[in-house]
């Protein structure tokens, strides 16, 4: 991934060099998707299947697991603190940088994305296997707390935002920014009372920053949409959002990873939270 | 209490452990493509829309019989969730011949009963889905049906 300049290249791996790391002990290949079932129908040799809400979120309170679930998430499906846990999903990549941002909220820090994801797997002909792997249970010391101050946004920081006119980016569909419409389209409705934006919000869609065939653009096409054309300038502090936080992480990452950007949240209570709040400003343009 | 083709299915998979349950969500899957409308056939009704409650396109086509036996066939597109093909095999089958009449009184309690109380949790408006669509377009013959029919003094 050198060759596209991104800040940490090596938050990327390609298809090609994970069909040649399958064998290495020191990584877990971890498939994250909105279809739940489509890992059981098949998957990247010895990859485990992580759910964005069975297996990361709490079943009762909206909020993720605690240090000692995620330990046990971790050591079930054989990862310890030192191993490398490399993402790949539907989506473009959606539940896996979610996944991947949820990992960085418990402080583990070797992470990747497989540019492309699912999709340039499939498209590229590579081997898909339905047989589940089993491991010998990973030694996960649970950190202390979850890290949310560093990389996750709530709604009272994300109104701050707002009302201090610092960068908060929007990256639902137009149609979703302007209130038109309270999901994104051809996708299903998850019950949001109001349409609009948080006052002061730049429009950049998620899907601008990944080409066609699911990978991600190149820095200075990123630049271009981030930077000249949002306005975003690197080392601003910077809350993104979208409608339940999954492609609001694709953006994080983006703007984390591929741009080098030190200090991005992720408002995962995002627009089912703002737009059902009693009293919380909305803005329609 | 169900229709005895749907209730046969249900029985199978009550019978059988979450991991099998899932396999055998995957095998009515990969047999969706097939419940597809065929060459030369041809449809009372034919319902082909995108929906917000579903990823993508989905064809709803319903032949009736002189006798009021339902054929259904189902066209999905390429984004259909897993669930959804799953559901799509099962229902074709499980409610094949019933009468229009007889679809709008299929209660969809049984759709936990095959996926599982924590994949309905999960993934809510996919399961119920196709089971809806196949209501509508029923509801839509009967209507049809009432309205040809000659007005009663």
């Amino acid at each position: 991934m050198s060759e596209k300049n991104y800040a940490h290249p090596e938050a990327l791996v390609s298809t090609e060099w994970v069909a040649a790391h399958l064998a290495d002990p020191h990584l877990r290949i971890v498939e994250s998707n909105e279809d739940i079932l489509l890992y059981d129908t098949g998957h990247i040799q010895g990859s485990v299947h992580i759910d964005w809400r069975s297996d990361l979120q709490d079943q009762t309170i909206r909020d993720y697991i605690n240090p000692q679930q995620f330990a046990a998430l971790c050591e079930r499906n054989g990862i310890s603190n030192d191993t490398t846990v490399i993402f790949y999903g539907d989506k473009s990549n959606w539940w896996a940088c979610y996944a991947l941002w949820v990992f960085r909220l418990f402080g583990h820090t070797k992470v990747k994305i497989m540019d492309g994801g699912r999709e340039k797997w499939v498209a590229e002909q590579r081997h898909l296997t339905r047989a589940v792997p089993h491991f010998v249970h990973g030694h996960y010391t649970a950190p202390e707390t979850r890290s949310d101050s560093e990389i996750r946004a709530f709604y009272d920081q994300a109104l701050a935002q707002s009302r201090a006119g610092m960068a908060l980016i929007d990256v639902r569909s137009p149609a979703e920014f302007r209130g038109e419409v309270t999901h994104m389209p051809e996708y299903p409705q998850e019950g949001v009372l109001r349409g609009g934006h948080i006052p002061g919000a730049a429009s950049v869609p998620w899907k601008m920053a990944v080409k066609d065939d699911s990978t991600f653009k190149d820095i200075s096409e990123l630049r271009q949409i981030y930077e000249d054309e949002a306005g975003l300038k690197p080392g601003q502090d910077v809350v993104a959002y979208c409608r339940i936080g999954e492609r609001s992480s694709h953006t994080w990452f983006v703007l984390t990873y591929l741009l080098g950007y030190k200090n991005v949240r992720n408002y995962d209570g995002s627009w089912t939270e703002w737009g059902n709040r009693v009293g919380a400003p909305i803005e329609r343009s | 209490m169900y229709p005895e083709k749907l209730n046969q299915i249900i029985e199978l998979f009550e019978s059988l452990p979450d991991a099998e349950k899932r396999e055998l969500l995957i095998s009515y899957a990969s047999a969706a493509m097939k419940q597809g409308p065929r060459d030369g056939d041809t449809f009372d009704l034919e319902d082909e829309r995108k929906d917000e409650e579903c990823t993508d396109t989905v064809g709803v086509f319903l032949q009736v019989s002189p006798q009021r036996a339902c054929a259904f066939r189902i066209k999905l597109g390429p984004q259909v969730q897993t669930l959804t093909k799953a559901m799509t095999a099962i229902l074709c089958k499980g409610l094949e011949g019933l009468t229009p009449e007889q679809i709008m009184e299929v209660p969809a309690d049984f759709v936990p009963k095959i996926v599982g109380a924590d994949l309905v949790r999960q993934r809510s408006q996919t399961v119920y889905y196709i089971l809806t669509r196949m209501k509508g377009i029923a509801r839509v013959w009967l209507n049809r049906e009432r309205s040809a029919a000659p007005h009663r003094a």
